[in-house]
């Protein structure tokens, strides 16, 4: 097992580098490909009307000036032991993981990204529990109750979570329980070490709003495995063993749908991670999905690429994570 | 048992939920809802508050003024910042040398004394400008301003290195060391107090040393670089965390691009300070919001004010026009801004004027205007190229944009023959493709001047790079024969050489970057912002402004479309408000809570 993860590792940091790599490619090299030149780059990155000297000033500071691989291989070097900035009066020290220097805000990425990640992960833990919770419930009972009205009614509801997008079930939520009835007005996002029961309550429209889309999901997955799972011959050996019903169907048949949940479940939340974009927008939380809405308005390179390669992160930790648990849950994969 | 477990976590659920929504407090204290009343006093009514004072009240309220951001503030170091905004918002911390008298009305126009005791007053060789400073203003700390500061505060916009952002005026007027200061950061031992451009004699007297004569340079002084700045609390590029207020307001806490926090600056004197209030306990801004949600908590009374100040969106629009009661606390003012196509001068065969007489004719004002929003949201129809709310406006019409407005094609081919293409003739025309109010008005002329034989093919740029990359590099358009290309402008000064020195001057075209795109260099339009410059008369300079426009408008390098307008909505909880009409946008100085 140690062994595997050593080499899961090693294959994380690989595709982090081609990620940087790619990510880097297309915000620099495709421009200067189609005949953009550093002046030009720069230019973005000045007010209005600026003087040449100004310009100039900017390019050497950014180092648009420099060889592609010069500002890529300063990048990495920041990654891996950090990097000095000078901002004006002191110079200030980013360690590492140091994501580069803000085009546009004059301030170290990574710590900008820090303070965005309470919001997305406050959003994603929540709203995931909900799911899981919700949507397995939900597909255990529904395939346990196949054909009564509860799983027609449920499998139906199912149907609009997944068939409604986000924008508008959260424009939804926000116009009837915010705007027209205030339960819950303000949806701003609050600290949870500064107030708990505030930082719930303004997450609950968020929470429920994401849950819905991906609970629809997992409810109808659940409902398909436990259906294929209960009709399997070893259900019916453990039923003629006399064991009782809630172990059969939690030890055997559970245990067994949950596996491609758990496969799914781990992309999921590790994407979500990166950014809640839509929900985020829709509810102006300021978590990793405005920032990258932001980075990408404002062309600002280093906050792209910072973003792009959290996101990588949290995708390729989250299926590691989903690896080891396999072996917990699949004995076969154990051996 | 099952079922029961079920039932029980979604009771749970539920309970929850409730318990939640009722014990959580909002963090406003704005609690007045969308449809009350105006004020106390005061007009009420639409567009009550770009004439008058809407709810005018001293009184102090202990509640806390939220404002929502759509985007972010470009920098809140006043030394780094070009956002109307900003400069508006910046009033509420910063004190710099001159500011716009706080009024609605055109008096709102009149730039006056702020940290100044008086405007500044000019030598006879129009070189020299020299501003007095008030005796009792400090800092938050407590520490009295002194002419230093501002000298510092100036110096400081000279590293572009860290304050790219912000005008570059100073560069480009003052004289002595100034076209090579590199600002005060780099050998600091050697460079700090270094720009030999700007005396201070003594404690509460600035000098500024001009390389040029510069009739404007009061408006310069009221751009919030100027504001002082004390130079052991630099800290560089991270001042826009905390900067040193002199405004009734100092920050209290700025999670960067997220959530700012003003509170009231107890070393701020109101008797120093007249163009600004601190009638409330606390200010908030939350940034990068959704617009539309921005609109929605307006209406709903949990927001007080937009603090982008361009208006509301679509659906919000359509929510305040269908209803008298929303409407009537909504105002729609002339923004400032002008929405205008750039015609070539250079590219053939819009290097002839007559082709490009030809477009103003033939343009269909009307289908622009619906494109840009409409009457209320994209604005008037334009004739001139500066918008009314610039002193010396006239108004006139050459290319019958208001007798006309649906386009005389008629004439456009008369012009066509004179330019010797009857048949028309083909160009390219760049635009914003990702704002849909510049690709809707790109189709319209397209439209339109297919009618007069003008056939053009359309060419969207992302906005980001639209000026550095694409629009504002002559080179490009001379290759890719663009002829048209959209923009919107809007003076850093409301005058006639505010409004037009950038867009018409010949020395201004620039390689990239360039916001004189039609590339105009016409030697009367040169002459007369030359002479602007050197003009202290005002009823001169407003002649010239008038001048400038006819000019422009003869030479028809500029297709104006629209004197933008924007539709404001005031929440009734709002205590003084109105429109400043250089802002085109309240008056953030001063608002106040019931």
């Amino acid at each position: 097992m140690v062994t595997f993860i050593v080499r899961r590792l090693i294959a994380t940091i690989f595709l982090l580098v081609v990620v940087s790599m790619v990510t880097y490619a297309v915000f620099f090299l495709i421009p200067r490909l189609a005949g953009q030149n550093s002046y030009q780059l720069a230019t973005q990155y000045v007010g209005r009307n600026p003087t040449r000297a100004a310009v100039l000033d900017i390019e050497q500071k950014l180092g648009l000036n420099e060889p592609l691989w010069v500002q890529y291989g300063r990048f990495i070097r920041g990654l891996a032991f950090g990097e000095h900035y000078n901002s004006g009066t002191s110079s200030t020290y980013c360690p590492p993981p140091c994501f580069g220097y803000s085009f546009r805000s004059q301030q170290a990425v990574w710590p900008l990204m820090v303070s965005s990640l309470p919001v997305t992960i406050s959003l994603a833990i929540g709203a995931a529990i909900l799911w899981l919770v919700g949507g397995v419930a939900i597909g255990v009972v529904s395939a346990l109750k196949r054909g009564t009205l509860f799983d027609r009614f449920s499998m139906g509801i199912a149907l609009a979570g997944v068939s409604l997008p986000i924008f508008f079930t959260g424009l939804l939520s926000l116009a009837l329980f915010s705007y027209k009835w205030p339960i819950f007005p303000n949806v701003t996002f609050v600290p949870f070490t500064q107030n708990p029961l505030l930082w719930a309550r303004n997450l609950v429209l968020p929470w429920v709003t994401l849950a819905f889309l991906y609970a629809a999901l997992y409810a109808r997955l659940t409902r398909a495995g436990m259906l294929e799972t209960m009709s399997e011959d070893y259900i019916r050996t453990a039923r003629a063993k006399g064991l009782n019903e809630r172990t059969v169907i939690i030890k055997h048949g559970l245990r067994a749908a949950l596996t491609p949940i758990i496969t799914i479940f781990g992309m999921d939340l590790g994407a979500l991670l990166g950014g809640a974009v839509i929900t985020e927008h829709t509810f102006s939380l300021n978590g990793l999905g405005q920032f990258t809405i932001l980075a990408i308005d404002n062309q600002d390179l280093p906050e792209i690429l910072g973003v792009t390669m959290l996101a990588a992160f949290f995708i390729i930790i989250a299926n590691l994570a989903v690896d080891i648990l396999y072996a917990v849950v699949d004995p076969r994969v154990r051996h | 048992m099952k079922r029961r477990g079920f039932m029980g976590l979604a009771a749970v659920g539920a309970v929850a939920t409730l318990a939640l929504a009722a014990c959580g407090g909002g963090s406003s204290s704005s609690s007045g809802g969308g449809g009350g009343s105006g004020g106390s006093s005061g007009p009420s009514g639409f567009n009550a508050a770009v004439t008058g004072v809407v709810n005018p009240s001293n009184t102090k309220s202990t509640g806390t003024l939220t404002y929502g951001l759509s985007s972010t503030p470009d920098s809140t170091d006043p030394g780094n910042t070009y956002y109307a905004f900003m400069w508006n918002f910046t009033r509420l911390y910063t004190m710099p040398l001159m500011t716009y008298a706080s009024s609605p009305g055109s008096a709102g126009l009149k730039v006056v004394p702020d940290l100044a005791t008086a405007p500044g007053t000019v030598s006879d060789n129009g070189l020299t400008w020299t501003y007095h400073l008030k005796t009792n203003v400090k800092f938050e700390d407590g520490t009295p301003v002194t002419s230093e500061d501002v000298k510092y505060a100036v110096e400081r916009t000279f590293d572009r290195s860290l304050f790219p952002l912000g005008p570059s005026y100073y560069p480009l007027l003052l004289g002595g060391n100034a076209a090579k200061y590199p600002g005060p950061f780099k050998d600091r031992s050697k460079n700090l107090m270094g720009l030999t451009a700007i005396a201070t004699p003594d404690a509460h007297t600035v000098v500024f040393h001009l390389a040029k004569p510069f009739a404007d340079f009061n408006y310069v002084a009221a751009i919030p670089q100027s504001a002082p700045v004390p130079p052991n609390k630099d800290t560089g590029a991270n001042y826009q965390l905390h900067p040193m207020s002199t405004g009734p307001y100092k920050f209290q806490s700025y999670q960067l691009n997220k959530q700012l926090t003003l509170v009231p600056n107890t070393n701020w004197n109101p008797a120093t300070d007249p163009q600004a209030k601190q009638l409330v306990s606390k200010i908030t801004v939350t940034m990068n919001m959704n617009a539309n949600d921005i609109d929605n908590r307006l209406l709903a009374g949990d927001l007080d004010v937009d603090m982008a100040g361009s208006g509301v969106q679509a659906a919000a629009r359509a929510k305040i026009l269908s209803s008298t009661s929303l409407k009537a606390q909504a105002d729609n003012p002339i923004s400032g801004f002008l929405w205008f196509a750039y015609l070539n001068t250079v590219v053939p065969p819009m290097n002839n004027v007559h082709c490009r007489m030809a477009i103003e004719y033939a343009a269909n004002k009307t289908n622009l205007q619906t494109a840009y929003g409409g009457p209320f949201a994209g604005g008037q129809i334009a004739s001139t190229v500066s918008p009314p709310n610039v002193v010396g406006h006239k108004s006139f019409d050459l290319y019958e944009a208001t007798t006309k407005p649906g386009g005389d094609v008629a004439k456009a081919k008369e012009q066509l023959k004179l330019c010797g293409q009857p048949n028309g003739f083909t160009t390219g025309i760049a635009y914003r493709s990702d704002r849909p109010k510049e690709v809707a008005a790109a189709t319209a002329l397209q439209q339109a001047l297919s009618l007069a034989g003008i056939k053009t093919t359309l060419h969207g740029y992302p906005a980001g790079t639209y000026y550095a990359n694409f629009a504002g590099v002559p080179k490009y358009m001379h290759q890719h024969n663009i002829g048209i290309a959209f923009g919107g402008w809007a003076p850093d000064w409301p005058d006639g050489y505010g409004f037009f020195d950038f867009i018409t001057a010949g020395n201004t075209i620039s390689p990239a970057g360039n916001t004189n795109i039609e590339e105009l260099n016409d030697p009367v339009v040169n002459d007369l912002l030359a002479k602007y410059g050197t003009t202290t008369d005002e009823a001169t300079r407003n002649s010239y402004t008038a001048q400038i426009d006819m000019q422009v408008m003869k030479d028809a390098g500029i297709l104006p479309e629209v004197y933008a307008k924007s539709l404001l909505y005031r929440n009734a909880n709002l205590t003084n408000v109105y429109v400043q009409p250089y802002y085109g946008m309240y008056n953030y100085a001063v608002l106040g809570l019931k």
